[in-house]
């Protein structure tokens, strides 16, 4: 992946042409947050194969197309037709074209805000300007103490170009009755792009789910998108943020979770990757306060020529905290998967107990999946793990239940349920129909 | 008696080598029979090539099974016709439940019949009744097919599915291997109690042992790739006495 020459000058110049229409210009710091923003992506470019987190595949169409803000839809026209929500979701927020269209709530309990990043901008800019940080303090941090701003050039460059997000703000001591649902939809037109940034913040105590619902377009347009979500948690706080991504086969979608974990916190993170584009899941995670937990599950499903990796990094910064990760990926046809897992255990930082497992099943002999699990340990007393498999399906497997009258093809279907079921068993009773339903959506075996 | 199974001069081949040189053996209604043989004589062939694994290559002969073409089925449709085997290393299937696993089974066969589904109501009762007839927990119903089963737990869930699904051809895959004398006998009086004017069964084993438990009414020898000698239950004595070796002498 090597940037056209005048890729990273059209999006600088693009910057400096729309800038007095993004939000938050009149806030000093902001304005210095977008500028600083666009002056490092306009250094780095999209980040090339020479970047470690980035070597394994290469994005088709993000280097060598220019997406522009503009929309030639007006926001408002032609909003579709959505479900009803969920009677177990407290507030949906919905956004169509990455501009918010409705919040739906009942009556809210006091304590709990859920709205968008304008309305918090107008009015509680003090809130944001401590959540969401300069883009250079995204940057890599290297064991030579180089530090590397280039693997987070897509988190600068939405920094520079967000249009709006989504904020929740939880109070101390409130257990959120019901989740709280982040819905994209869109028709994009096409080569253009939308950067949308949230921060979520729970209060000491305080527990609460989420839903962040990326749907496909209603059109198959060149489409590039990025979510940036910054979490944080408070001592003893609680936070399930699950994730179900889906998109088009030309749609090329980046999301990064930034989580920062205090005291007593717990954090677990289901994301569900269905797509038919290109798709890039980041989570990183920084165990700050002690007895700290972080749980990150990941479920990557992709066919025809689908495009799917999931990067993820797990810092242990002090004394017994506590990490998981599992990812599965399942790919068909030509697809394309990686995984890239970090555990970091930093000096002093014992008592730290670290497991990693990835399994992928490939089901076709033209998918190809790259799995690269790293352990980088600083401190004496720890106990991690890592483990990484790659397999087909089975065929003593298939045959066993086949001997008991099941069809083919329901039994590969029973087989690859079985895979996925390690990620989907973790997610909540309230959110495991709207889980099921999105995997079997979007993913159809050849039968 | 009429004849459910009838094998006729079969020859199978696997990766190029002979395995079943000529194989001939009828079996009715009702009976049971062991096959019994050294090692390497296509005991297990024999059982893999009636559920239809893959990777068998047969030359030549014929097997009829209630009159029809038996090989000409894929192992599925062979289930749905009461095919089932025991099978000598139960596979594990980690992520799916035994109960999901053996209803999704049973109404894979009934829709192949064309008969109705059972819903899981009707499914867990027909279960519990079948797990209390083999004085079997409930608790497994649960747990992943085969998963941290032990030797003798595996084969009592072969022959709790057999019982669901029942069969009309059950064929035992030296059942008896890895099993204490204990589990050996838990799991022949499963399958006694499922005896009955229909079911033939195919009893494929080393030893004597498993015998006196599920008394066939008929013993071949098979060495090979040929049945040898076929007698009744006394076989076995004379072979415990002689070994394979005298037998297939004589004979």
């Amino acid at each position: 992946m090597t940037n056209m020459p005048d890729i990273k000058n059209r999006y600088y110049k693009s910057y400096n042409e729309i800038n007095l229409h993004l939000p938050g210009l009149d806030l000093e710091w902001m304005k210095r947050l977008r500028d600083d923003a666009i002056t490092q992506f306009h250094q780095d470019g999209f980040p090339d194969k020479s970047v470690e987190e980035w070597n394994v595949n290469s994005f088709k169409g993000l280097t060598d197309t220019f997406y522009s803000t503009q929309q030639e839809n007006s926001y408002e026209t032609d909003v579709p037709s959505i479900d009803k929500k969920d009677t177990d979701c407290l507030v949906r927020v919905i956004f169509n074209n990455g501009k918010i269209i409705n919040i739906e709530h009942d009556e809210l309990p006091t304590g709990i805000q859920v709205n968008t990043l304008n309305f918090f901008i107008k009015n509680n800019p003090d809130f944001l300007k401590e959540k969401i940080k300069p883009a250079d303090e995204y940057s890599e941090s290297r064991l030579s103490n180089i530090i590397d701003s280039r693997p987070q050039s897509i988190v600068a460059l939405n920094a520079a170009f967000h249009e709006d997000g989504a904020i929740i703000h939880i109070d101390k001591n409130i257990e959120v009755p019901g989740y709280i649902e982040l819905l994209h939809i869109g028709d994009y037109s096409d080569k253009t792009m939308k950067h949308i940034r949230s921060v979520i913040f729970i209060d000491k105590g305080s527990k609460c789910e989420v839903l962040e619902n990326i749907q496909s377009h209603k059109n198959n347009n060149m489409i590039f998108t990025s979510n940036v979500t910054d979490i944080h948690l408070s001592d003893g706080a609680s936070l399930s943020y699950n994730r179900f991504i889906s998109g088009n086969s030309k749609n090329i979608h980046i999301n990064n979770v930034h989580a920062q974990l205090d005291k007593n916190s717990t954090f677990i993170s289901n994301s569900l990757i269905n797509a038919k584009g290109q798709v890039r899941n980041e989570v990183r995670t920084n165990l700050l306060g002690e007895h700290c937990i972080s749980n990150i599950n990941v479920l990557m499903m992709g066919a025809k020529k689908s495009l799917h990796e999931t990067l993820i990094k797990v810092k242990h910064a002090t004394k017994n905290t506590k990490s998981k990760q599992v990812i599965r990926t399942i790919l068909d046809e030509s697809s394309r998967g990686s995984f890239q897992g970090k555990i970091r255990v930093e000096e002093g930082a014992d008592g730290t107990l670290a497991e990693m497992s990835g399994k992928s099943l490939l089901l076709s002999n033209d998918a190809r999946v790259n799995a690269k699990p790293e352990l980088e340990i600083l401190a004496d007393d720890v106990k991690c793990s890592h483990g990484v498999t790659v397999g087909t399906l089975s065929k003593e497997q298939l045959f066993y239940l086949q001997s008991r009258g099941i069809p083919e093809h329901e039994a590969r279907k029973l087989l690859i349920n079985s895979f996925s079921n390690t990620i989907i068993n973790n997610i909540s009773n309230v959110l495991l129909k709207k889980a099921k339903n999105f995997i079997l959506e979007d993913f159809n075996e050849n039968d | 008696m009429t004849i459910a199974l009838e094998i006729k001069d079969l020859h199978v081949e696997v990766n190029d080598k002979k395995i079943l040189k000529g194989l001939s053996l009828n079996i009715e209604h009702g009976e049971m029979a062991a096959i019994m043989g050294p090692n390497g004589a296509g005991k297990s062939t024999l059982a893999s090539v009636l559920a239809g694994k893959d990777g068998y290559n047969i030359l030549s002969g014929s097997v009829k099974y209630l009159g029809k073409n038996l090989l000409d089925m894929p192992t599925d449709e062979r289930a749905a016709a009461g095919v089932f085997l025991a099978f000598q290393y139960p596979v594990e299937i980690p992520g799916v439940a035994t109960s999901t696993f053996v209803r999704t089974a049973l109404n894979a066969q009934r829709r192949h019949r064309g008969e109705d589904e059972l819903d899981a109501i009707e499914f867990l009762k027909l279960a519990r009744a079948k797990a209390k007839e083999l004085e079997m927990s409930e608790d497994f119903f649960k747990r992943e097919v085969n998963v941290g089963f032990s030797g003798g737990e595996k084969k009592r869930a072969e022959i709790f599915q057999m019982s669901m699904l029942s069969p009309i051809l059950a064929i035992l895959d030296e059942t008896d291997s890895g099993l204490d004398i204990d589990a050996l006998k838990i799991v022949a009086e499963g399958v006694n109690k499922l005896r009955n004017d229909k079911l033939c069964g195919i009893v494929i084993t080393h030893y004597q042992r498993l015998l006196e438990y599920l008394k066939p009414d008929t013993i071949h020898i098979l060495a090979d790739g040929k049945i040898v000698k076929t007698g009744d239950k006394s076989l076995a004595l004379v072979l415990e006495e002689k070994g394979y070796q005298g037998i297939i002498e004589a004979a």
